[in-house]
């Protein structure tokens, strides 16, 4: 692929922003503009994934002045759409139906909907009603009940989900862009509340209200911003409507036909990637994830983080800015973020040395996609 | 600030074409599931046709089957059951991957993976105006 990631944007990340999706997703698109040295009119395509919880492009483009737009993508769904939208808005480019695509996710996460949490009275429609009567409909407990399988097949432990949490935390200390960065003990890990069992709080992604917004240009474009590109090697997906019951073996995910997939598009290994951004909604699936992309066998994730392999000096580093566990959950567009300042080489104190290759994943469960980046042109 | 009583704001499933085999025959009191009139494959969620687009009817389960993954719900992230509860993913023995939810009737620290268990139907909560599967464990007898 000759397509580039040449600017990144963001606003902070906070439990209560007092400010609509549209306000932060502008504010996210207009940081994305000036970090690549382009203006509204350099853009005539945007992209965005929700769950009826942001403004749409058509929304966003207006408060950023663009009159009009030759793609206005606004697609239904969760974290397993991310690798999708870049991939997607990339193709866009490559088929010359635009020049520069803003894909951005702006969601008050925490002050406003909640994915985990439901206080209304739901009507649920759909393959989600035979599920309405036991209230298994949140993602933490479908992910809970896909790690006590996990555990029950490989005999993996709290411990092993711990690490996880853990690391993730220590990287995420020297940023302050992350909402969590108080140093995290396997003793304060265990000794966290449930919310449902096998997982405790810091199993569970930390929701924050923000926005994200990546900037993505071909190759004629690219070369002449602000930046150094970050380029997009390739991607895959694998999406599933097998559903949170009914998918075979939840010891495995999307990751399980994505991965290989993915490996076999791009001609390259886990032990290429310097960079893992892992989609973590919660630490299983990281564990899962990593599994099924290589980095280890089954069973072996708890090892992998506790002996030191997911962090500096390591195989990979696993996260350094903290991941959605600890930096915050922007919905895994904020991974992709971090890979790019990696790549650039301008993450300051957590920068990873020689940061050259990074995989960005997206999703979990029976879907999802990743991503691979590179510093130089591929 | 006063929380509403849990099982008050209970999520309600609405059925629709597809499924009304199965809401139809739990408020007459059998669990019935979809099932493929040439091959006999059981089908959940139901569907209108089989995936090849034959006929599908729906027949009653046993019912009986094992735990297949569990979770004790202590935190109370979703209106309906009074925490502690546990909510269990069990798979049929009519056919491998066949899946039901439901709330176990049953003390977390009794629950297995690979427990037997068989369904109950009734009122997923007070004053619900349907019913639903309920799952409660098999004693070693096979009743209780």
């Amino acid at each position: 692929m000759s397509c580039a990631i040449v600017g990144i944007g963001r606003t902070d990340y906070s439990r209560r922003s007092g400010r609509t999706t549209k306000s932060m997703a502008a504010q996210a698109c207009r940081a994305a503009l000036a970090d690549a040295g382009l203006t509204p009119s350099d853009v005539d395509g945007m992209s965005t994934y929700q769950a009826n919880d942001s403004a749409h492009p058509l929304e966003v483009s207006r408060a950023l002045g663009i009159e009009e737009l030759a793609w206005a993508n606004s697609a239904y769904g969760g974290g397993n759409l991310v690798a999708d939208q870049i991939a997607t808005a990339a193709a866009m480019i490559e088929a010359g139906l635009c020049l520069a695509v803003l894909v951005y996710r702006s969601l008050n996460g925490r002050s406003g909907y909640r994915f985990g949490t439901v206080d209304t009275q739901l009507r649920i429609e759909g393959d989600g009603q035979f599920d309405a009567p036991s209230g298994f409909i949140v993602p933490p407990q479908w992910f809970a009940m896909w790690a006590r399988r996990h555990q029950h097949t490989y005999g993996t432990t709290a411990h092993d989900l711990g690490h996880i949490a853990i690391t993730q935390r220590s990287h995420a200390v020297p940023n302050p862009h992350a909402v969590m960065r108080e140093t995290l003990t396997m003793d304060s890990y265990l000794a966290s509340r449930w919310i449902a069992e096998p997982f405790r709080v810091l199993d569970c992604t930390y929701e924050v209200d923000g926005a994200v917004a990546i900037l993505l240009a071909g190759e004629d474009v690219a070369t002449g911003t602000r930046q150094r590109p970050v380029w997009l090697v390739g991607s895959a997906n694998s999406q599933s409507g097998a559903g949170w019951t009914q998918w075979p073996d939840p010891t495995r995910m999307y990751s399980a036909t994505a991965g290989p997939r993915l490996w076999d598009r791009t001609g390259l290994t886990p032990a290429d990637m310097d960079v893992a951004c892992m989609y973590d909604c919660f630490t299983y699936t990281v564990m899962a994830t990593m599994e099924d992309y290589g980095f280890c066998g089954k069973g072996e994730v708890g090892a992998f983080f506790g002996e030191g392999r997911a962090t500096y000096g390591g195989d990979v580093v696993v996260n350094p800015h903290g991941g959605l566990l600890s930096e915050g959950y922007i919905h895994g567009l904020n991974h992709h973020f971090e890979a790019a300042l990696q790549l650039r080489g301008d993450a300051g104190e957590r920068q990873v040395s020689n940061a050259e290759l990074a995989l960005v994943t997206a999703g979990a469960g029976p879907f999802g996609g990743a991503n691979i980046y590179s510093r130089e042109h591929p | 600030v006063t929380r509403p009583v849990p099982s008050s704001l209970a999520p309600i499933p609405v059925p629709d074409p597809d499924s009304a085999g199965y809401w139809d025959a739990l408020r007459e009191g059998t669990l019935k599931l979809c099932r493929c009139v040439d091959t006999g494959t059981w089908i959940h969620p139901p569907q209108e046709r089989s995936p090849d687009g034959g006929a599908v009817t729906f027949e009653e389960v046993s019912g009986r089957g094992t735990i297949f993954s569990f979770i004790v719900v202590r935190q109370q992230t979703v209106p309906g059951h009074q925490t502690p509860y546990v909510v269990g993913v069990v798979e049929l023995d009519e056919q491998v991957g066949l899946r039901l939810t439901g709330i176990v009737d049953a003390e977390p620290d009794q629950v297995r993976v690979g427990a037997r268990v068989r369904a109950r139907l009734g009122a997923p909560t007070p004053g619900s105006d349907f019913r639903a599967p309920r799952f409660e464990l098999e004693t070693p007898h096979g009743s209780r």
